[in-house]
């Protein structure tokens, strides 16, 4: 199960550094904000939510099987 | 069915088999406090303690489009004198009339519901926040015939449709700006000032008076054993009574605008377009069938005026309305718009861009406002299939724009 990366949409300023550090697994929309996928290891969120400078994402643990976290 | 018509602007009262909410209306001025314990009772006096029992044996839901469970959220908060009872009177959608009816004409129903709740939660921090200055000064009055209620405060609310988001009205009533937070706060728990806050749409209050008054089963006379009582609608364009109507729950939605054929936006500009067809006035039926009682605005377009440039006027509307904070509400609701508005002046538009854009607005946003304004646009590009196909051949359909949706020049 993957780790859930929640994006603070009032923080998000679109600096992009998420999609250029992980291009796999973060793309940006037309605008210029972030789309996350869903098939993050553990470590991969870890550095994104590190690596954002408007401290906009955060890592949440994965859902169980009843959607639980 | 008793019509009222108002002058001032807003449209014709008028009750619908049920006669609850809106008893003793009338066209001008407020139901005083004499007749208005005559036509519901005296306040009972064990109704604060019965009130949680009360609200879920009568299975009330919140009213000001959520739909949310009173009853979770009364159990929510913990009582205490620290506790804030916050009515949400801002009505920031410019097509509902329903809240400034009830506090313009019925104020002390929304009092009664305001009075019990407090007392419930053992508080006397309690605020009526409005921003329509008739209804503020029909609670002000009411309140100087009352001797239960001195400690019901009414403040000015911002008139902003986000601004009148749960979590936006928290943040003006702790001296912050109206808009919601980046984290998903409960108010129940952390509301204004950081206080546990009971917070509701006027209509909730005012159904909360009412079974406060008449107890639970004076309340279920009418309505479904699902959703016991009724509930108010504000009526618009071509229907055949236009203005707040109090419908009992259970009602076809094709009575209340003219046929089962009828495509009919329900629920407002956060809601969604549909056929009338067997749709009936009850919350989780509604939402079982994909669709949204929101705050209870259901309008249906006259032939005359053209769709396309109707629902584009909400789109720019709904756009400008973005509180600003996050980038997908902000550009998606804009470009949006531009789709739309391009679509209505015969403009090339690529419809797959379009409904790929309604798709990355969805649920990228702070508040409820980019899946509110995407629900109501994509719903209308499926109602209105016919209009947009003729659009997008560049000729148009001929027909002007009437401007039937308001869009809050009018308020």
């Amino acid at each position: 199960m993957s780790p859930r990366v929640l994006v603070d949409w009032t923080r998000c300023d679109g600096h992009g550094l998420c999609a250029a550090l992980l291009p796999e697994q973060v793309t940006l929309d037309e605008w210029g904000f972030p789309v996350v996928g869903d098939d993050l290891t553990e470590r991969q969120a870890r550095q994104l939510a590190q690596a954002c400078p408007a401290l906009a994402l955060r890592v949440l643990p994965a859902l169980d099987r009843s959607g639980r976290s | 069915m008793t019509v009222l018509t108002c002058p001032s602007g807003p449209p014709a009262v008028l009750t619908w088999g049920a006669d609850a909410l809106l008893s003793g209306a009338r066209d001008t001025g407020h139901v005083p406090l004499v007749e208005h314990e005559l036509l519901h009772g005296a306040l009972r006096a064990d109704a604060a303690r019965t009130l949680a029992a009360d609200v879920a044996s009568v299975r009330l839901l919140g009213r000001g489009g959520a739909a949310f469970p009173v009853a979770t959220k009364l159990a929510g908060v913990a009582p205490g004198s620290d506790v804030r009872v916050v009515v949400n009177g801002s009505e920031g959608e410019p097509a509902s009339w329903k809240d400034r009816v009830l506090m313009r004409r019925v104020p002390h129903l929304v009092l009664d519901g305001v009075v019990v709740v407090a007392e419930a939660l053992r508080t006397t921090h309690a605020v009526v926040a409005v921003h329509d200055p008739q209804a503020a000064a029909a609670l002000r009055a009411a309140l100087v015939e009352r001797t239960d209620a001195h400690h019901v405060r009414v403040v000015d609310a911002a008139g902003t449709f986000v601004g009148g988001e749960a979590r936006s009205l928290v943040n003006r009533l702790s001296g912050s700006a109206p808009v919601p937070g980046g984290r998903r706060t409960l108010p129940t728990v952390h509301g204004v000032d950081g206080h546990p806050t009971f917070l509701s749409n006027v209509e909730t209050f005012a159904q909360l008076g009412l079974l406060g008054r008449r107890g639970p089963a004076g309340f279920a006379s009418v309505g479904t054993l699902d959703e016991p009582g009724s509930t108010l609608a504000t009526l618009l364009g071509d229907v055949p009574h236009p203005g707040v109507v109090e419908v009992p729950h259970g009602r076809r939605v094709a009575d209340l605008v003219g046929g089962a054929d009828r495509t009919v936006l329900l629920g407002g500009y956060h809601g969604r377009w549909t056929k009338a067809g067997d749709l009936l006035v009850d919350r989780a039926a509604l939402r079982a069938r994909g669709a949204t009682w929101g705050a209870g605005v259901v309008a249906v377009l006259p032939g005359a005026t053209c769709p396309v440039g109707e629902v584009a006027r909400v789109a720019r509307w709904l756009a400008g309305e973005s509180a600003g904070q996050c980038g997908p509400c902000v550009f998606g609701l804009d470009s949006l718009a531009s789709d739309v508005e391009g679509l209505a002046a015969n403009a090339p538009v690529d419809l797959s861009r379009l409904s790929r854009r309604l798709g990355l607005v969805r649920g990228r946003g702070a508040c409820a406002h980019p899946d509110g304004a995407v629900g109501f646009l994509a719903s209308a590009l499926t109602a209105f299939a016919d209009d947009v196909a003729v659009h997008a051949t560049g000729r148009g359909c001929g027909r002007p724009t009437l401007g039937v949706l308001p869009t809050g020049a009018e308020r």
